[in-house]
């Protein structure tokens, strides 16, 4: 065992960081709330600059413009873009639909798209969650009826990340409901711009724009925009969430928000300073700090399964579930440190920490909900890792 | 990072999962716990043979000259089989002398730790239960080249079995020191037996004038204060890889009696409730498991990190006693009874849970280190 990187891998780790500090602004502290347009600039900025050093893509395979990075490397460069609240990461096409389109995709499919998300040129979105289909997914019911060389689409997706900053969206729709649930899905790829396709802002608890509600009457796809075979499309999308089910994001925005709280608890300027002679506060904090690094490690013994070839599903879901619920600790223990300052909101006088705190609680309330709520993360755990019964 | 096992690791882990598999079953550890002091000698007579006291110890003193990270492998073993031997108290007892030891004491002691002509033991806490180093009092008076040592100290783990206590002492110019006692039969020296809840022998021991020779000091002064920081971060790690593997076991048990329990016409193991507890079982064994090795593979003979070594104990004294608890709700009223083995584990949870600093402890420790 060893728990140090490589000097290749830390050099990496160096030259993002430094990429970083050029590419985002002096004060940067984030998170980025992409229906605001400086922030979606700066989006698009960083997905460039990723998408011109190799990095954006750099866990692809090199005939589709990767690197052939290894997974230690991918969750490396996913650490340090979530410690440094940075947007332009671009889950959705670099993660989630590129790898699926290399595995189940046609060759024209693949020309067609996979280039421009390696360029940071297309920004993606995805359509699963419906509102009567959530944890329950595929019990969808979004159709796609057979037209001849189009499928036409009606039905509604909600939860839909990004969707109003989106070209296009890969979505799963019903395309035999007389089949058993998981045997009549398709997986398609629809551009936001067809006629009939109605995007409705949805504004989460902490007031962000954040997602949407999207609503689909009678859309044309053509037919060739289906990814793998008709009414297969359950196997392709899991695929996509194999790949979006990690917790090193919530690892590195808990550790960032455990810094900035150290650094707040020993300022002389803090205007609520438990002292750092406080041990209440010290032995809190490195509780949390414990909490934190163990996540972390998980995450990376996560990569380091999916280096050897597993396919580490349970211990995915454990990672998710302890980081983000680590990541919760930490923002709850934030507010409690902050006390009457904790609930000012950003843009308030007098705010601590500009309000941060605050407003992050709120919204990473999504963090044990979204991708497979941490219940579903736990029958995973327990069912195919432990191989309880169903 | 590599989260895999190198072939000597691999090697220690079959080994070991195999000898303590046929020798450190349920019956001996109860037998231990009720009192059988016989059951550890053979035992250890055995572990002796198979080298095991002598794997961190280098080459050049009579050992394997393995790293802590490779013995951790090993004490997760031993933590799942409960095994009522004193490896870690004799290996962190030969790693401390070994850093910070004169070159005289290491070459008479650690080669004959090394075949286990001596069973070391660590003595460090007193009557107030501290594990801060600066809190202890037992006072060594210096007589000539020799220091007269007298005052008690507690919780001392296979102090009958043990023939040299490594133990922290003041001496009467108010030096902190940390001293080899030959403690075997020695006339200056009693055991008062503690009923623990480890169900291994633990005793306090009182110096009646106990003389050893000055070249029986392994540290002093500030010196003295580094090695038993070392000496109980050691200790804290050993035994979060001794729960790492405890909490495993106890895992493990818990998921074969709830997927065979059958209650309602099918296993309660398929119920979302117990499964949700099983789920929160595996997360903490893992993250218990990972801080352990993390922290473990940080010894080497420059140092440690402070701050992993802190992590792993604070993880594993709050995460693993929890997990003995929610395996007991999973096994309802049989996990209850004298009977069932699982107390074994809990109890030996409990007791791990407080030894070589608790909790709040290295969260004071941990704290200090992140600078606050």
């Amino acid at each position: 065992m060893r728990f140090e990187f490589t000097p290749e891998e830390s050099d990496f780790k160096r030259q993002l960081s430094s990429f970083l500090d050029d590419a985002l602004p002096s004060n940067w502290h984030g998170p980025a709330d992409e229906s605001r347009d400086d922030h979606w600039k700066l989006n698009q900025d960083i997905k460039k600059g990723l998408a011109e050093r190799g990095w954006l893509v750099m866990s692809w395979p090199k005939e589709y413009g990767g690197t052939d990075s290894s997974p230690m490397m991918n969750t490396i460069f996913a650490e340090e873009m979530a410690y440094r609240r940075a947007p332009g990461h671009d889950r959705f096409g670099t993660r989630m639909l590129g790898p699926t389109l290399m595995r189940f995709g046609t060759k024209e499919q693949r020309s067609k798209y996979l280039g421009s998300i390696a360029k940071g040129e297309i920004q993606w979105c995805q359509g699963y969650s419906e509102p009567n289909s959530g944890s329950d997914l595929a019990s969808l019911q979004t159709r796609a009826v057979d037209s001849g060389d189009d499928f036409i689409v009606t039905g509604e997706k909600i939860w839909t990340s990004l969707a109003h900053r989106a070209d296009m969206m890969f979505m799963l729709v019903r395309t035999d409901p007389d089949a058993a649930p998981h045997k009549g899905i398709s997986l398609i790829l629809v551009d936001m711009k067809s006629p009939g396709v109605q995007v409705l802002p949805i504004v989460n608890m902490a007031g962000v724009h954040s997602f949407n509600q999207v609503v689909f009457d009678q859309v044309q796809v053509p037919k060739a925009n289906l990814v793998g075979e008709l009414n297969d499309g359950w196997r392709a999308g899991m695929t996509v969430l194999n790949f979006e089910r990690s917790g090193i994001d919530y690892a590195a925005w808990a550790l960032a928000a455990l810094e900035e709280l150290v650094d707040y608890v020993n300022s002389e300027d803090s205007l609520v300073s438990p002292t750092k002679s406080d041990s209440n506060v010290r032995i809190k904090l490195a509780e949390l700090y414990t909490e934190v690094e163990a996540s972390r490690l998980m995450c990376y013994d996560v990569s380091w399964r999916q280096s050897r070839g597993e396919i580490p599903s349970s211990e995915a879901s454990m990672s998710k579930v302890a980081a983000s619920e680590a990541y919760l600790k930490v923002l709850d223990y934030g507010l409690e440190i902050l006390g009457m300052y904790g609930v000012l909101e950003p843009g308030s006088n007098q705010a601590e920490l500009q309000g941060r705190f605050f407003k992050m609680r709120l919204f990473y309330t999504s963090g044990p909900i979204l991708a497979g709520t941490n219940e579903i993360q736990k029958n995973i755990i327990a069912q195919r890792g432990l191989g309880l019964p169903r | 990072m590599d989260f895999g096992l190198t072939e000597t690791q691999e090697l220690i882990r079959t080994s070991a999962r195999e000898f303590l598999g046929e020798r450190s079953t349920p019956s001996v550890v109860r037998a231990v716990a009720d009192g059988d002091s016989d059951a550890i000698t053979s035992l250890w007579k055995e572990v002796v043979d198979l080298g095991w006291p002598s794997l961190t110890i280098s080459e050049e003193h009579g050992g394997a000259g393995l790293s802590f990270g490779d013995l951790a492998v090993l004490l997760e073993e031993l933590g799942a089989s409960l095994a009522p031997i004193p490896i870690v108290e004799s290996t962190i007892s030969s790693w401390v002398l070994e850093r910070f030891g004169p070159k005289s004491l290491k070459s008479d002691l650690l080669p004959q730790i090394a075949t286990g002509d001596i069973l070391m033991t660590p003595a460090i806490v007193e009557r107030n239960a501290s594990w801060d180093p600066n809190s202890a009092k037992v006072v060594a008076t210096r007589s000539g080249s020799r220091l007269v040592i007298t005052g008690e100290k507690r919780f001392v783990s296979f102090s009958e079995q043990a023939t040299h206590a490594l133990t922290l002492v003041r001496t009467d110019d108010v030096e902190p020191a940390l001293v080899v006692i030959p403690i075997w039969q020695s006339v200056s020296v009693e055991h008062t037996t503690l009923k623990h809840a480890s169900g291994i022998p633990v005793s306090s021991l009182t110096f009646y004038e106990a003389e050893v020779p000055e070249g029986n000091i392994v540290a002093i002064g500030e010196g003295a204060i580094k090695a038993t920081k070392e000496l109980i971060a050691a200790g804290g790690v050993a035994r979060s890889a001794q729960l790492a593997g405890l909490g495993k076991a106890v895992l493990d048990v818990t998921v074969k009696y709830t997927a065979n329990r059958e209650q309602f016409g099918r296993p309660v193991g398929s119920f979302q409730a117990v499964q949700h507890h099983l789920a929160n079982m595996a997360i903490a064994a893992k993250q218990v498991n990972h801080l352990a090795h993390s922290a473990a593979s940080s010894f080497s003979r420059d140092g440690y990190s402070i701050k992993a070594a802190a992590q792993a104990k604070i993880a594993a004294s709050d995460k693993i006693a929890t997990l003995c608890w929610t395996a007991h709700q999973c096994h309802g009223a049989v996990g209850f009874t004298w009977e069932h083995d699982l107390h074994l584990y809990t109890r030996r949870a409990l007791a791990w849970k407080t030894d070589y600093g608790d909790s709040a402890f290295h969260k004071s420790k941990l704290a200090h280190a992140m600078g606050l």
